[in-house]
């Protein structure tokens, strides 16, 4: 395996529900290279938790969560787009760079280049209202990619789009994945989609039921682009099913 | 020289606005803090329910001699006018942002989080634009009720003492008592003339602009004072981002500042008790005594008040509905009266006071009616009729619903959250207002109708302020023990019947 980039380490997570305590995450390990891994698992098992908890939204109750890198920065692709209603598509992408120091010119400069990378350069002054559904969730990978993360975290992109706008922003990730044109060494996806992990990631991770623990680990090893109808992948989708099954 | 009437409302007018953008800012700073913070909302809310619906007339003595012996001559007076009209507007600005940003999408919360934008960013650009459409709408309330205050914080007696502020509320009420009819009728002029003209240009554009509303206005001149504002704002938002982004204030830092803030406020409040005399002094026990005997008719007096509130406001409301025309003129007849300050209708109607029996009866329903009927008022216009839905006024006219039906299964009905929590903070008012209606001196000939509110004025007048503070906490203790029992269980009830909207 190439270098490390993030190490989870003995992660468990509990919440309080009333009098009692739910148990969600129980002692996840993983080492993540430069690689795109999938985190697959039943719904409610706490894979979203898990993903929180690396990008530093909620604590872990055990464990650690290691960035190896001097600018442990992360993007975070949010399930729905999240944009601010009141700024331009520009200044949504250019406000945590502005938050974080940059002058506005410099940080609506940076934005502009990751916007034409996902192909909005022509909406930058639009609203988010004034967009569709597949254009705001673009708006919210330009903006994680304009952060210029070591990280990348996904928490099921694709679940809240129509069927052609999935599969043409999927192929775009991958693009912007294979290409290595971000500063992207290290994407972290959490779907419950099988085909939609095997199609894109290098790395299977297979969660239990609640409390979560890890099940397997599957390298994908196809070439890309991937071919959904070869023996290959069917083979790899009926392992992932039983393991998520058993 | 300026004539003196120019200087007075020149005057007057920079009283409001200095206490409004006081209120704003604190709105904005206390409601979010709320919204974001458990601990902060644990303690403000319960504290802020309580101020909301107490007498604040009744702690005004306290107040003003508590800013008089704190601040050098002239000052403290001043800052006791500004802090009064502060009172009256900014209870329902902060309640206003706090539930904006309480409902917030909490995934917007989290990116600011993920993305390390910390609270001045977080302030600036998620929080304070989430409120701003309630800021507007809460702005056309809590302007009238600044208007409402200003001569109580223009002319205080206290004992032997009193205080006269240069503005338009002095300059009118000095024209009355030297008998002066023209000076009075150009300051009622110019009062009038001001509050219109606000309306007109600032708040019912902005209604209009921002909520969508059809409001009588006049849209330039609120552009170029929006673009003001906005570039001021923008300016002083980015310069305090850029700031903490290199500062990096720790967590711990807020939570020290947040710390002494209280402990600052709470060593205030008890100075101020302290300096009105010590509650716990002898001879209080009549004085309370006295309040809990005239709470029965102050009570029976407030409740029917509240409940013309709602009768004429329904009425005012299915009028501005029914008609397109009739809208716009009740709405603002609404904003100039609602502004008339409370202690202007005793002159006004002075004249019917002294010549008819039940004259003064007259005079003192119409500032009971002032001081609560507009919380009413502006809930239905503003909330109120923009719940109705077109769908269902489609559906009624499909089976003909209309009249009387239509009123009683339509139009009342969707009113019905907007008209509790109006009649909540007309309830409040109306405690508010019995301190100027029960009880008037007006040189020297004084009409007292009796009940809590004449009691306290007399307190004030005389120079006991252990005494009006002392029935003040004991008025308010009262009312949030109605607000406790009896409003819960209404808005309650409220809520789960007329609360869902359209099925």
């Amino acid at each position: 395996m190439s270098q490390p980039v993030l190490s989870i380490v003995g992660v468990s997570k509990s919440f309080r529900q009333g009098r009692t305590s739910l148990k969600v995450l129980d002692g996840i390990t993983l080492e993540v290279g430069e690689e795109f891994v999938a985190i697959l698992g039943p719904s409610g098992c706490g894979k979203t938790t898990l993903l929180r908890i690396i990008a530093g939204l909620e604590r872990p109750d055990e464990g650690q969560i290691v960035i190896h890198s001097k600018e442990p920065r992360v993007g975070f692709i949010f399930q729905f787009p999240t944009l601010l209603p009141w700024l331009t598509v520009v200044d949504n992408v250019a406000l945590p760079l502005r938050a974080n120091g940059m002058g506005w010119e410099e940080a609506r400069e940076r934005a502009r280049k990751y916007l034409s990378l996902v192909g909005l350069q022509a909406f930058e002054d639009f609203y988010p209202r004034e967009l569709s559904g597949g254009m705001k969730q673009r708006v919210n990978i330009a903006r994680a990619l304009a952060v210029e993360p070591i990280i990348l975290l996904m928490d099921e992109p694709f679940s809240n789009l129509d069927p052609l706008t999935a599969e043409a922003l999927r192929t775009e990730i991958l693009d912007l994945w294979t290409l290595k044109v971000t500063s992207v060494r290290a994407i972290v996806m959490v779907t419950h989609n099988v085909d939609e992990a095997i199609f894109m990631a290098d790395k299977l991770v297979i969660l239990t039921p609640r409390p979560a623990r890890v099940r397997g680990v599957i390298e994908v090893g196809l070439p890309r682009p991937r071919d959904r109808r070869s023996a290959e992948f069917q083979k790899l989708e009926d392992k992932v099913y039983e393991l998520l099954s058993a | 020289m300026l004539p003196p009437l120019l200087v007075a409302a020149l005057a007057s007018t920079l009283r409001m606005l200095s206490a409004y953008v006081l209120s704003v800012l604190t709105a904005l700073v206390a409601g979010v803090a709320m919204a974001r913070s458990r601990a902060v909302e644990s303690v403000l809310l319960p504290v802020l329910d309580i101020l909301q619906s107490i007498p604040i007339l009744g702690f005004f003595p306290a107040a003003l001699l508590f800013f008089v012996s704190a601040l050098p001559r002239g000052w403290g007076q001043e800052v006791a006018a500004v802090f009064l009209i502060f009172t009256s507007q900014v209870w329902n600005l902060i309640f206003g942002v706090y539930s904006s940003v309480k409902s917030l999408d909490p995934s917007l919360f989290d990116m600011a989080k993920v993305y390390r934008m910390g609270r001045a960013a977080t302030f600036f650009y998620v929080c304070v634009p989430a409120a701003r459409n309630s800021l507007i709408a809460n702005s056309l309330i809590s302007w009238a009720g600044g208007w409402f205050f200003l001569t109580s914080s223009e002319v205080i007696s206290m004992g032997s003492e009193e205080y006269r502020l240069v503005g338009l509320g002095t300059y009118i009420v000095e024209a009355f008592e030297r008998g002066d009819t023209v000076s009075f009728g150009l300051g009622m002029a110019v009062l009038v003339s001001i509050i219109m003209a606000t309306y007109l240009l600032v708040w019912n554009a902005a209604a209009q602009q921002a909520l969508g509303r059809r409001l009588p206005s006049l849209g330039p001149a609120y552009e170029a004072l929006r673009d003001l504002v906005s570039k001021l704002w923008g300016a002083l938002g980015d310069a305090l981002v850029g700031l903490s982004s290199r500062l990096r204030v720790p967590r711990y830092a807020w939570r020290a500042v947040g710390a002494a803030l209280a402990a600052y406020l709470a060593a205030e409040l008890a100075l101020l008790i302290s300096g009105s005399g010590g509650l716990g002094a002898g001879g209080l026990l009549p004085t309370l005594a006295a309040v809990l005997a005239a709470l029965p008719v102050s009570l029976a007096r407030v409740a029917a008040v509240v409940a013309l509130s709602a009768a004429l406001s329904l009425a005012a409301a299915y009028a501005c509905y029914r008609s397109e025309r009739a809208g716009p003129a009740v709405i603002l007849a609404g904003e100039v009266l609602a502004s008339i300050p409370a202690i202007l209708w005793w002159p006004l109607l002075a004249g019917l006071a002294a010549r008819r029996p039940y004259g003064p009866y007259v005079v003192s329903g119409v500032i009971f009616l002032q001081g609560s009927l507009w919380y009413l008022f502006f809930n239905l216009m503003v909330y109120g009729l923009a719940s109705l839905r077109r769908e269902v006024e489609e559906m009624a006219s499909v089976y003909r619903v209309r009249g009387w039906w239509y009123l009683r299964c339509v139009f009342v009905p969707f009113l019905m959250p907007s008209l509790a929590a109006g009649a909540l903070s007309a309830w409040g008012g109306a405690w508010n207002a019995s301190i100027a209606a029960e009880y008037v001196d007006l040189g020297g000939q004084a009409i007292d109708l009796g009940g809590v509110g004449a009691l306290m004025s007399k307190l004030a007048s005389s120079g006991d302020y252990a005494g009006v503070t002392a029935s003040a906490l004991l008025l308010s203790l009262t009312i949030v023990l109605f607000n406790k029992t009896f409003w819960r269980r209404l808005f309650k009830y409220v809520e789960e019947r007329y609360g869902g909207g359209v099925e």
